[in-house]
């Protein structure tokens, strides 16, 4: 069990000693149960820092956007920025040094082990609180418990648990520099990819079907996208005009553009954003559920992902987010490759 | 004189039926699907126990995608142009919370009062919006009462109803409104004097249930203005990761952009197309040099804020927000409006 006093002496020790110059974690929320993403600078805030089962966020978005920030302000990090860090979020870390996206010398971890439980997912709260409001959620063992006006509620972690989680093989952050809580590696409610096997029992015409309906709903929000920290181009092939642009861009490069997705949120260009999206995962998401998490109209988005990551692990033997030094799944081959092209 | 009817759960779909044959709409009511409240063309049965939709009905009037014109030019010829204007379909639309009636009056000040928007108007004058009061209790980010709003209001709305338990109070808005209820016929009865004493007992409890608040709502344009190059907007904007959601599930965000859809080559061939923009995405403002005035988040997120806030007051004299919380449901990191707003406002002398 892990105690927010050791999360938040850990962070206020590191800032106090000048290691990091900053920390990024969880702080309340002022909308309601749900805690918000914080970045604090000062050993004085270290108190602010939460850890509940709404901690959803992965926070190494954040981390991509303070090396962009550094990057466009042309400064120099210095100290490392700190990270309380969940094994979803240290495995998105990993593949984001695999990727030279920054060093690891220049982030700290600290590791929450999420200990064979995880985060709540707010719909199958609401669900079974049946109109109850909660205000505050904390870790309950097998269960999570929930203040509402009505007084304490207790949910089994298998009804409100969000489904990444009921699936998640590695809650314990292996890629630490200071790690608090148990290393309960390998309990999981729900085997590995249940979502997608109950999914794939369903024809091929009514899978289309499906997600048909789903790209026509998407309101191209792009809410998956900017919660993704694997989605960190600074230009995106659905951007409607180009961001990168430098004064020494021609007039004709601005104007031939290709423009491969039109504006319109309709179901040919929706689909297009989304299988682009998906095939740029391929071997790089770790499966941290968040942009089906905060998808407005509940596309469950985790599928294709998901699929993904299970052919690169079936076909190739590949785990994202497993190794900072070890090849990236589509920069590496192997000998004994299914595919001849390849030998 | 008012007109106030009664009509029993048991007869909506009779009205809707009437509205459909009679009157010739075409109905839409909220739906649950996908686990996401959504308005739907009604079928067989209306539910109407919805908390609020997802989206708000102003795609009725302002579609997330609509084509103004088709062009084609044969090489050597004059490119032909054809407008498409929308359909003549009349749309009712049941179920709308004061919140959402009350943008539909601020997108008719930017798109009719204002300026002249043939697509709009056409699509405006042919949408009714019967109302559902809110008299259960708010949801945790509800708060219309200190934007000047209320969960009984009537603005915006053609038709108000009002939740008695087994029957809904029925009250005409407009001249509109007014004409759909004739249509009714036997569905709708009188009113007696004990309904409208009790209607009026529960929009009064309605009204008193607590909310959350902007504070002094009055003063926050002029606030505002005063902190146009605070410190404070980083700080705020810190977790915001650039999404959407907050502008494109909002009541009265309208920006737009325009683009041609080209549909073939020989002989050019396309569409012009509106759709929804969003001033969070930071092509919104990017410039053809590269040059981008709003050039983060904190930037971003104080446009958003003080478009609602504080220009949009200067420009028409009311706030722009409903206080529907969907942006402070809905942001995927917690971004709070009335929060944003209370704390810049706090940190004015």
């Amino acid at each position: 069990m892990i105690n927010i006093q050791d999360i938040r002496d850990t962070a206020r020790d590191l800032l106090a000693k000048g290691e990091v110059r900053a920390v990024i974690g969880w702080r309340a929320g002022s909308r309601g149960m749900a805690v918000e993403p914080v970045v604090i600078t000062a050993p004085e805030q270290a108190d602010e820092l939460v850890w509940d089962p709404t901690c959803y966020h992965n926070l190494a978005l954040h981390l991509v956007e303070d090396r962009k920030f550094l990057a466009h302000a042309r400064k120099t990090a210095g100290a490392p920025i700190g990270i309380i860090a969940k094994g979803c979020d240290a495995r998105a870390i990993v593949v984001l040094m695999q990727e030279n996206y920054f060093k690891r010398e220049d982030v700290y971890i600290i590791g929450v082990s999420c200990e064979g439980s995880g985060v709540i997912a707010e719909w199958k709260v609401a669900r079974q609180l049946d109109g109850a409001v909660p205000t505050a959620a904390a870790f309950a063992g097998d269960e999570f418990a929930f203040a509402t006006a009505a007084g304490e509620k207790r949910l089994p972690a298998r009804e409100v648990m969000a489904d990444r989680c009921l699936e998640c093989r590695n809650p314990f952050p292996k890629e630490h520099n200071v790690a608090l809580g148990e290393d309960k590696t390998g309990r999981a409610l729900d085997a590995p990819f249940a979502a997608l096997a109950r999914f794939e029992t369903r024809s091929e015409g009514e899978r289309w079907e499906f997600w048909q309906r789903q790209f026509e709903r998407c309101i191209r929000c792009f809410a998956c996208r900017s919660v993704c920290p694997m989605c960190y181009c600074e230009e995106c092939v659905v951007d409607s005009i180009n961001i990168a642009v430098a004064p020494e861009t021609t007039a004709e490069e601005k104007a031939n553009r290709i423009r491969w997705i039109e504006r319109s949120a309709v179901k040919s260009e929706n689909i297009t954003y989304h299988m682009t999206r998906a095939i740029h995962l391929a071997g790089r998401c770790v499966d941290c559920g968040e942009c089906e998490r905060v998808c407005p109209v509940n596309i469950p988005l985790r599928l294709l992902n998901n699929k993904m990551e299970r052919e690169a692990r079936e076909r190739f033997g590949y785990e994202p987010g497993a190794s900072i030094g070890g090849p990236s799944l589509v920069a590496s081959f192997r000998d004994d490759d299914p595919g001849a092209f390849i030998r | 004189m008012s007109m106030e009817k009664i009509l029993d759960k048991a007869r909506l779909n009779d009205w809707i039926a009437a509205l459909a044959k009679g009157g010739d709409w075409e109905v839409h009511a909220p739906a649950l699907e996908d686990g996401v409240w959504t308005y739907k063309p009604v079928g067989d049965a209306v539910r109407m126990d919805h908390p609020n939709t997802k989206q708000p009905p102003k795609g009725f009037s302002f579609p997330q995608r609509e084509v103004f014109f088709s062009f084609e030019q044969i090489k050597g010829e004059a490119p032909r142009l054809t407008q498409v204007m929308p359909d003549a379909k009349r749309r009712a639309v049941f179920g709308v919370r004061p919140c959402d009636g009350r943008g539909s009056v601020r997108m008719d000040r930017v798109f009719a009062d204002n300026v002249n928007d043939p697509y709009y108007q056409a699509r405006r004058k042919n949408v009714a919006y019967v109302g559902l009061a809110c008299n259960t209790p708010p949801a945790a980010t509800c708060f219309c009462k200190s934007v000047g709003g209320s969960p009984v209001s009537t603005d915006g709305l053609d038709v108000l109803l009002t939740d008695l338990g087994d029957r809904y109070h029925v009250t005409a808005v407009t001249e509109t409104g007014k004409a759909m209820m004739a249509v009714a016929g036997s569905p709708l009865a009188d009113a007696a004097a004990a309904d409208r004493k009790r209607v009026k007992q529960v929009h009064h409890e309605a009204e008193a249930q607590p909310q959350r608040a902007v504070n002094n709502p009055d003063a926050v344009p002029a606030k505002l203005k005063a902190s146009f190059n605070s410190p404070l907007w980083e700080e705020l904007a810190r977790a915001c990761i650039g999404c959407g959601i907050c502008t494109f599930l909002c009541p009265t965000c309208h920006c737009f952009d325009l683009n041609d859809e080209m549909t073939g080559t020989v002989p050019i061939k396309g569409n012009r197309v509106r759709t929804w923009d969003n001033c969070q995405f930071p092509d919104f403002t990017m410039h053809s040099s590269g040059h981008n005035p709003r050039e983060n988040t904190a930037a971003r997120l104080r446009q958003r804020v003080c478009h609602k806030f504080q220009y949009f007051h200067e420009n028409f004299g009311m706030l722009q927000c409903t206080g529907c919380g969907r942006c402070v449901s809905e942001c995927p990191v917690g971004i709070d409006i009335v929060a944003v707003v209370n704390k810049v406002a706090e940190h004015v002398a």
